[in-house]
């Protein structure tokens, strides 16, 4: 970040520069990522890609059973098209990856944004607004974390059905629980600040202090959480694919094709790794850019510290 | 061995000498897998189908002089809070197994299907089997020390019948009118309408002997004791030493379930449990290539079914429930999806297995894209909504393939996968489209009648035929075997040509077994010999 | 005025049970079939369903059976299993005991595990052990837990024979015993939650360090071991201790899939098992007790949260 050698003018720059990060400075957007975070945009940027033109571009349909045998090894075929092999009934691995992108990432992402919308706007709605609608909100709240992810899952897909808006609705909801949790705390810990109470002894009305105040405050916490967020909400949709729900059959999804094939495992067939390893690059990458982009903030800072 | 002197494919364990005797002896002891047994045997000169014979034979033969001692942990495939104690609401294998191991019913089932006598010595029809009278054995004991008698009868058989019984088999027994005591040991079933089947009857899983006024309790006349029963989690038996018969070779054991199938087999194979229910067919080369365990697959008719509803759009039109048999791919499914384990589908649920009432004449329907896109034209439909649940290992696959071939034709075939608790409520027999899987039925005529008698409450496709019915009733009567098949012929053509019913395969009971454990019945009316293993296995 | 703050809690918890008692029953209203219609299964017909819901009472209106079971509550009555008939202190005293057990153990191994990583990774963020523990945590977190449990399995069990597959309890098994016997679930438990843990408590402590307050210290110049020690430390108990609560929840209540694979009768299991039974008494009972489990732990970590914010321990 700095330049210059000598060491008294990099204090001086230092504290600037964690100056010009305080809240009421004006948000400073310089994204200088490192190579591992570069890295995990190329990623992202690859499987968006894959989303847009995946299916285009797969040897096979995601439904069609082409191969002779299940479990082939790769490069196998007439041809050697099955690149990554076949699945436990003979489809492509590889083309069922490819159009399994869509689901996985689009619900996911779909799913967490939305949780993120709702648990912002009702999380900072309890922590200004308090009182009785904080209670109201914040009981309700209590009542779905409290229970296990799964159930409601299961419960909520065994009665509506597996189409994909509600399992984005349901991840939403079931994880906007724990965004609500987070944005409402922060929330009343930036209302406690000294700032907000300097903005209010001022007279400024609540959406000043949301929209000034609270919301730049709480952005880059609630950033840090996203990536895992995300995380959970694969892993919630492929453990719904345990129980026997999630997406519906043929669509692939990733988490379900590591499930299906977990029986080949034992005798080498690698048609439930390859999912997996999807499922594992496109959230590390998330998570990656997500720890760059804090580190840039608050880590930065802790840098200097340590 | 002697090859000369004995034809191959008439090479049976009894004509061996007792050397090649010891061998095979030794081997299935010494806990070779079935598969190097064969794999030898071949390699020396026999042929397959002679070797497995002798596999068999050989288990037999030393099933002759069976070991008593040791216990065996047994995984079922499902269990939970609803494992019940009242043999009249036992619906999974576990609940079948401990009823197995602590009750005992009037009449059980040979691996070849008949009705043996068991609490019962004998049984008679009148003559027009309006009437059975059976004679119950003496000198038998409940688990309490309390002599077992006619009272105990006429109570558990009663609890099936009236209005406002709870009994699971209660349409089952719906000919029988009512149960009357006759001396201590001695009973009468008084029919509605004649039954010769009734014997056959009595010995489905849920018609056990519990004692006069009690609900069951797990006091029984069986061959184990219950020592402790957690529902969900295990049940814990010990030998009867009281018991009537010869009784169990076992010391103890314990019937469990582990419900996520890859776990299940695992657990086979790192030697945690020695009998295992349902090896899916995922799994097969597992067991097969794995030391020290057998998979153990029983020809049987279980169908896969697809059943259409007549009585409603789209299944109404005949022309879309012919594309929907066209387009089952049958040599595929028997080959890749039930690896090899099975039989190919006829639409109809009598298969090989139910021996001479097969309609063998019956020509194959076969796989025939064109002829299906024909029917589907015709019928008018470019699509339809198939609901499917995993009730059956298989079941979803066969819906996956006959999408991705109904999708090279045309035909947009939806389907809508739905969890399998509550599928038989909400689901099954009420959506025009859906997936049923049903176990075999010891004789081809309740087979038949259960579900495709008119009025039958599980006529699962509503198509009623009023020749399918005079028939049914005739052949329950003819015993001219000419005349019996050409009756049971015309019933299967009936229901090829005219049901909404798709059957493309019948699946093979699969079980996992240790190859130290002997003598497993192969009764294939169910998963692990009907159950019927805990009285008679023992461990080499 | 602790004191007061905690009965405050309390008396909140309950009207969180009280949400959670609805919220459970209007849901499972919602699921296709009923308790009898599962029972016989396939076998069903409209005459033995109708004999059935008469004999398990459950032909009544939804809203009495609610009010039924809640003032059966009242009086300490868990009632009985619809499903099975077993009486539900029995099914869930069977299995409390096997979940604590589990819980316990796996928050005693990961917590000191996942608190001296998180930090450690958050005080030394961007550097390459960092990466590692970043790359490592997110991979573990990131494939179902069902694909790391199989993996166990393969390797532990079925190829070295060094533990058992599945867990099986006899009851009366020493404390090794049961530690061999309990070691697969264990060992899975303990990677993918301290995978959780280490990441979120990084999180956490990050965020605590870019909060104004420290670099408000930063730019007054205090030592930098006085700002770890004193400011980003203490002020990350909070976060911290939210996190090993909301993870021990998930220990008692969300664990189905490793009590699946590895056959370890628990509570989570018996939840989806009294869903999937419709067995509504039996549902409401273990709800009641996730619930419980999950107040009283929010209960403690918003009690260590305060007592390390002071501005929050001040009432407004």
């Amino acid at each position: 970040m700095v330049e210059e050698n000598t060491s008294k003018e990099e204090e001086v720059i230092a504290k600037l520069d964690a100056f010009a990060e305080l809240p009421d400075a004006p948000p400073k957007r310089r994204m200088k990522l490192t190579w591992v975070g570069k890295l995990s945009v190329a990623v992202v940027v690859f499987w968006l890609v894959i989303i847009a033109i995946g299916p285009s571009i797969a040897p096979f349909h995601e439904m069609e059973m082409e191969g002779d045998d299940s479990f082939l090894d790769a490069y196998s075929g007439e041809y050697g098209t099955f690149y990554l092999g076949t699945d436990y009934i003979g489809r492509d691995t590889f083309s069922r990856i490819l159009f399994g992108a869509r689901n996985t990432i689009g619900i996911s992402l779909l799913a967490t944004l939305l949780a993120y919308l709702m648990g912002i706007t009702l999380g900072i709605l309890a922590a200004v607004k308090g009182g009785w609608i904080d209670m109201g909100i914040s009981r309700v709240n209590d009542a779905i974390l409290a229970l296990p992810t799964i159930m409601l899952g299961l419960i909520v897909i065994a009665a509506f059905g597996s189409s994909i808006p509600i399992l984005i609705g349901t991840a939403a909801v079931i994880y906007a629980t724990s965004v609500f949790r987070i944005a409402r705390a922060l929330g009343q810990d930036i209302m406690v600040q000294d700032f907000v109470e300097v903005a209010q002894a001022r007279g400024e009305g609540v959406w000043w202090i949301i929209k000034s105040e609270v919301l730049p405050n709480a952005a880059m916490p609630l950033a840090t959480d996203f990536g895992l967020r995300l995380v959970f909400v694969v892993l919630f949709i492929s453990s719904l694919s345990f129980l026997g729900l999630g997406v519906q059959p043929p669509a692939s999804d990733w988490g379900s094709m590591v499930r299906e094939n977990l029986a080949g495992l034992t005798y080498g067939s690698y048609a439930a790794i390859w999912p997996a390893i999807a499922i594992a690059s496109f959230t590390i990458a998330v998570n990656l850019i997500v720890d760059d982009i804090s580190a840039k903030s608050g880590g930065s800072l802790a840098k200097k510290m340590v | 061995m002697k090859d000369d002197e004995i034809k191959k494919h008439e090479l049976k364990y009894q004509d061996l000498d007792h050397v090649d005797k010891g061998i095979v002896e030794k081997s299935v002891k010494g806990g070779y897998s079935r598969r190097d047994i064969l794999k030898l045997m071949v390699a020396t000169g026999v042929t397959m189908a002679a070797a497995e014979n002798m596999l068999y034979s050989g288990n037999v033969a030393i099933a002759a002089t069976p070991k008593k001692g040791g216990s065996v942990r047994m995984a079922n495939t499902i269990h939970g809070p609803d494992d019940q104690t009242d043999p009249m609401l036992f619906t999974s294998g576990a609940d079948y197994g401990r009823g197995r191991a602590v009750y005992n019913g009037l009449v059980q089932h040979a691996n070849d299907l008949s009705p043996q006598p068991e609490l019962a010595t004998s049984f008679e029809p009148n003559s027009d089997a309006t009437e059975w009278t059976f004679k119950l054995r003496k000198g038998v004991e409940w688990h309490d020390g309390t002599k077992f008698t006619a009272d105990d009868v006429v109570w558990s058989m009663n609890r099936h019948l009236g209005e406002d019984s709870t009994s699971v088999i209660k349409s089952v027994l719906a000919t029988v009118k009512e149960w009357k005591k006759l001396g201590s040991h001695e009973v009468k079933a008084i029919m509605h309408s004649p039954n010769s089947d009734l014997p056959t009857l009595l010995g489905m899983f849920q018609n056990k002997v519990i004692k006069d006024g009690t609900t069951g309790d797990w006091i029984g006349t069986g061959p184990f004791t219950m020592e402790s029963f957690e529902p969900g989690v295990k049940s814990v038996h010990k030998r009867n030493e009281n018991y009537w018969r010869e009784g169990a070779n076992l010391d103890a054991c314990v019937i469990t379930a582990i419900t996520d199938p890859v776990a299940r087999v695992n657990a086979l194979v790192a030697g945690d449990i020695q009998i295992m229910s349902n090896v899916d067919p995922k799994s097969f080369r597992q067991v097969e290539s794995a030391e020290g365990v057998t998979l153990l697959s029983i020809p049987a008719a279980s169908q896969l079914g697809i059943c259409i509803l007549k009585n409603t759009k789209p299944g109404e039109n005949d022309d879309f429930v012919k594309g929907m048999q066209y387009i089952q791919d049958r040599e595929r499914v028997v080959k890749r999806i039930l690896k090899g384990k099975g039989s190919l589908g006829n639409d109809t649920p009598i298969s090989a297995s139910h021996g001479a009432d097969w309609c063998s004449e019956l020509a194959q329907r076969e796989f025939d894209p064109d002829k299906a896109k024909f029917h589907f034209k015709k019928s008018g439909y470019s699509g339809a909504d198939l609901f499917v649940a995993p009730v059956t290992a298989g079941i979803e696959d066969i819906c996956l393939l006959a999408q991705a071939n109904c999708a090279k034709i045309g035909f947009k075939l939806n389907l809508k996968k739905v969890p399998n608790d509550g599928y038989w409520g909400a689901v099954w027999m009420k959506e025009p489209l859906n997936v049923v899987s049903w176990n075999m039925r010891p004789t081809a005529n309740s087979q038949l009648a259960l579900q495709f008698g008119p009025g039958s409450s599980w006529n699962d496709t509503f198509w009623n035929n009023d020749r399918m019915g005079e028939l049914l009733t005739l052949s329950l009567a003819e015993i001219d075997p000419a005349k019996r098949h050409a009756h049971f012929c015309e019933m299967q053509t009936l229901i090829h040509e005219g049901s909404g019913m798709v059957i493309p395969a019948f699946s093979n009971i699969n079980d996992g077994i240790a190859n130290n454990v002997m003598n497993m019945p192969t009764v294939p009316l169910g998963q692990c010999g009907a159950m019927e293993w805990p009285e008679f296995i023992w461990l080499a | 005025m602790m004191k007061q703050m905690v009965l405050q809690r309390i008396a909140i918890g309950f009207v969180t049970l009280m949400v959670v008692s609805v919220i459970v029953f209007v849901m499972t209203s919602w699921l296709p079939g009923d308790v009898a219609s599962i029972i016989l299964g396939q076998a069903a017909t409209p005459e033995t369903l109708a004999a059935l819901r008469a004999q398990l009472g459950t032909d009544q209106p939804l809203i009495y059976q609610y009010f039924g079971w809640l003032s059966n509550m009242a009086t300490g009555d868990l009632g009985i299993s619809k499903a099975g008939g077993a009486t539900i202190s029995s099914l869930i005293e069977s299995r409390i005991g096997n979940t604590m057990v589990m819980a316990g153990l796996v928050a005693l191994i990961s917590i000191p595990i996942s608190i001296s990583l998180g930090l450690w990774a958050a005080m030394h963020p961007g550097t390459w052990l960092d990466r590692l523990v970043t790359f490592c945590t997110l991979s573990l977190i990131s494939v179902p837990e069902f694909f790391i449990a199989t993996i166990l399995v393969l390797i532990l069990a079925v190829e070295l024979h060094w533990l058992p597959s599945t867990a099986y309890l006899t009851g009366d098994e020493s404390f090794l015993e049961l530690l061999k016997a309990v070691a697969m679930p264990l060992i899975t438990l303990v990677i993918v939650v301290s995978a959780q843990m280490i990441r979120m408590t990084r999180a956490g402590i990050l965020n605590v360090m870019s909060s104004p307050y420290i670099e408000m210290a930063i730019l007054k110049g205090v030592p930098r071991r006085r700002i770890i020690l004193r400011h980003a430390f203490f002020n990350a108990i909070g976060p911290i201790v939210n996190v090993i609560a909301l993870n021990l929840a998930y220990l008692v209540s969300g664990v189905v899939i490793v009590e699946t694979i590895f056959a370890y009768p628990g509570m989570a299991k018996l939840m989806i098992d009294a869903v999937q039974t419709r067995d509504l008494p039996l549902v409401q009972a273990t709800a009641m007790i996730f619930c419980a489990v999950y107040v009283v732990l929010i209960i403690l970590a918003d009690v260590a949260s305060i007592l390390s914010n002071p501005r929050l321990r001040q009432p407004k």
